[in-house]
């Protein structure tokens, strides 16, 4: 068997993990230069689940994800914010450059229809689903890496600040406020490199 | 002319009880003249056959089950039939009393490629509605009714051909009323070809002037004038179960029949619909209706069913349900001619919408929102939801604002460190509050950014905003 014959055997199989070589995992940018450099593929990860568990509601876990938002409302694809916990303003996505056309909110009185719903969006047409929910249970996590992988899209899970053990999903992040940015905790990156960073936000015009 | 006839020979039966294991007939007429018109299969095998009197029926199966028909109902299905046979074709003639419909073909043929792909079309499409269909072709109407009754006879393709494929059939398929069909027997006569050899006048001075005019429309010696059948403007269907339902199960089988039906009629008439109203109606209790609104036009059996299935199952039965009914009044145009707000123009439409409508079905209408913007300073008002496909996108420069909003301000004691100028923002004056607010921009200790207001009236303190 010639070098080349295994190398083309390794990349075909699904199952093997090469280190390093992350370039065939399709990814979106961040928007951010040193998130990019730790995730897989150079962005968040196309089909797959990314855990979002910041410490409190407004330390910057929106604008985290803004700027991949921005970049899939600008290809015409559509993108749902599913129950979060309070109203995402319209005057500020606007000012951050998203098209309000592209962007869809869906309430939930449970956590079991907000599940339910992200996962037909993520199935069926959405490029992106910020979901909020705290479901822990491994089956219900995996539901919705199924169905983002069937979809091809991308599952961020917010979730309450404490991660549990084990989780399916792709990406791990834990959130927390700092002086002149956000603290970035990668628990889990699959195929990238944990870790924990700094992450600098312009300070707030207003 | 080309007609496909249509016969539904055991309308009476299929309507009564559709999957009965236990024999069964239903029957015409009270008392000694009560006949069987129709029976199941378990009924025909112990013996029954139709136009059998009811002790007879009876005593060849004890355990017989006897309906009486309902004239009604057969008539409510045979013309929901006629509204569904529209899709193919604009001509179309019905005749309740004899179980029979009529489809124009000849105009229409080069559309369906085959006489044979028609033919299985609308042959699959009547069992699909739950009824059995006995079909035949020829280019007279009368023709084409009598090769019902003779399914293996091939289609008559043009008029001289008629009298050859007829001639040899017996009389017992000709719409001439069983009486004179017994007394022709008696007098010695087979076959059609034998009845038509008898001269009209002596026909006519025995039987009236009634036979020997239907067998020149047979034959197609006499035009034969019918009334054409219209679809309704506005469409209502009643299907009426023979014992309450309780259970969602036993409703989804008769919704997937008029669904079918319906669309049918929609295709007919080449329109969609976005509202469809589902009515329960219960043996004692109010009646139970459930509305569909769709986001997009419509007409598709499939995705209606899927959604009135989510419907139904989230509503409890709370009497048993005696009849299903469905109405729809508005229609529309079934493409989308323009882009439709809530659909993304460069995504399948139609799954999208289907989606939507999925979603909002589950989680209600309202649950599903889109964000908009209005031209008004104060920070309440410069957003809106929408539900549907209202509202414009204001495009202006927006300043920095947070991006979660409170709509309902929280009171704090505990102001953190403000950073900046105040923004003061006159909110209400012309609606008699004075509620004059001065915004700024906060930094908790952790390090987080707030929107904060003091009212400048009561001097207290409120978070209005989140820069997450």
């Amino acid at each position: 068997m010639t070098a080349e014959s295994l190398q083309a055997l390794l990349r075909s199989s699904p199952h093997v993990w090469r280190g390093g070589e992350t370039a065939r995992v399709s990814a979106r940018s961040s928007g951010y230069a040193a998130l990019d450099a730790r995730l897989p593929g150079g962005g968040w990860p196309i089909g797959a689940l990314i855990e979002i568990a910041p410490k409190s509601d407004g330390c910057g876990e929106l604008r985290l994800t803004l700027p991949a938002l921005k970049s899939w409302c600008q290809d015409g694809k559509s993108v749902a914010f599913v129950r979060p916990p309070h109203v995402p303003y319209a005057p500020a996505l606007a000012h951050h450059g998203l098209t309000l056309s592209s962007l869809l909110w869906v309430a939930a009185d449970t956590d079991q229809d907000a599940c339910w719903a992200a996962e037909q969006l993520l199935r069926d047409g959405a490029a992106a689903v910020l979901l909020w929910s705290s479901a822990r249970e491994e089956r219900a996590l995996r539901r919705l890496q199924l169905a983002a992988e069937t979809g091809k899209a991308c599952a961020f899970l917010y979730r309450p600040p404490v991660l549990s053990s084990t989780s399916p999903a792709a990406v791990r992040i834990g959130l927390s406020p700092v002086d002149g940015g956000m603290n970035i905790d990668l628990v889990k990156v699959r195929g990238g490199q944990p870790g924990r960073f700094v992450l600098p936000l312009p300070r707030p015009a207003a | 002319m080309l007609w496909i006839s249509v016969y539904l020979p055991h309308l009476a039966m299929e309507l009564r009880q559709p999957q009965q294991p236990r024999p069964a007939v239903v029957t015409d007429g009270t008392g000694a003249r009560r006949r069987v018109i129709a029976c199941n299969t378990t009924a025909l095998e112990a013996g029954i056959t139709i136009g059998m009197d009811a002790p007879s029926s009876m005593m060849r199966e004890p355990e017989l089950r006897l309906f009486d028909r309902s004239k009604a109902d057969e008539r409510r299905a045979i013309l929901a039939v006629a509204s569904w046979a529209h899709q193919f074709t604009s001509d179309v003639c019905v005749e309740v009393q004899r179980w029979m419909l009529w489809l124009e073909v000849g105009s229409s043929l080069r559309y369906f490629n085959s006489l044979t792909t028609l033919h299985r079309q609308i042959k699959s499409g009547i069992e699909r509605l739950g009824y059995t269909a006995a079909i035949g072709i020829a280019p007279t109407l009368e023709a084409a009714a009598l090769l019902t009754k003779h399914p293996d006879t091939m289609p008559i393709l043009n008029r001289p051909e008629i009298r050859r494929t007829v001639g040899p059939l017996s009389l017992a398929g000709l719409d001439i009323g069983a009486k004179a069909v017994d007394q022709l027997h008696t007098t010695g006569l087979r076959t059609i070809d034998d009845l038509l050899g008898i001269p009209s006048d002596s026909l006519a001075r025995r039987f009236g002037e009634e036979l020997p005019q239907y067998l020149q429309r047979l034959l197609g010696e006499r035009a034969d004038v019918r009334r054409r059948h219209r679809p309704p403007a506005s469409y209502r269907r009643r299907f009426d179960f023979m014992e309450g339902v309780e259970s969602v199960d036993g409703l989804l089988f008769a919704l997937r029949r008029i669904l079918q039906e319906f669309t049918g009629y929609l295709r007919g008439r080449d329109v969609a619909i976005q509202h469809l109203a589902i009515t329960l109606l219960h043996r004692e209790k109010k009646e139970t209706v459930l509305r569909l609104v769709t986001s997009a036009p419509q007409r598709n059996a499939a995705h209606l069913f899927a959604l009135l299935r989510e419907k139904l199952e989230r509503t409890a039965l709370a009497d048993p349900v005696m009849a299903i009914q469905l109405s729809a009044a508005e229609f529309v145009e079934p493409r989308i001619t323009q882009a439709d707000f809530f659909d993304d123009p460069h995504q399948e439409n139609d799954n999208w919408s289907a989606l939507l409508d999925k979603l909002r079905t589950r989680l209600g209408p309202e649950a599903i929102r889109r964000l908009g913007l209005s031209d008004d300073h104060r920070p309440e008002n410069a957003w809106c939801v929408l539900t549907d496909n209202t509202g414009a996108t204001i495009t202006a420069e927006y300043p920095d604002r947070p991006l979660w909003f409170l709509s309902e301000p929280q009171q704090i004691n505990d102001v953190p460190q403000l950073l900046g100028a105040p923004e003061r923002i006159e909110a209400g004056w012309w609606t008699g509050q004075d509620c004059s607010r001065d915004y700024y921009l906060a930094r908790t200790d952790e390090g987080a950014h707030w929107w904060l207001f003091r009212e400048v009236g009561t001097q207290r303190w409120y978070l209005q905003g989140l820069w997450a």
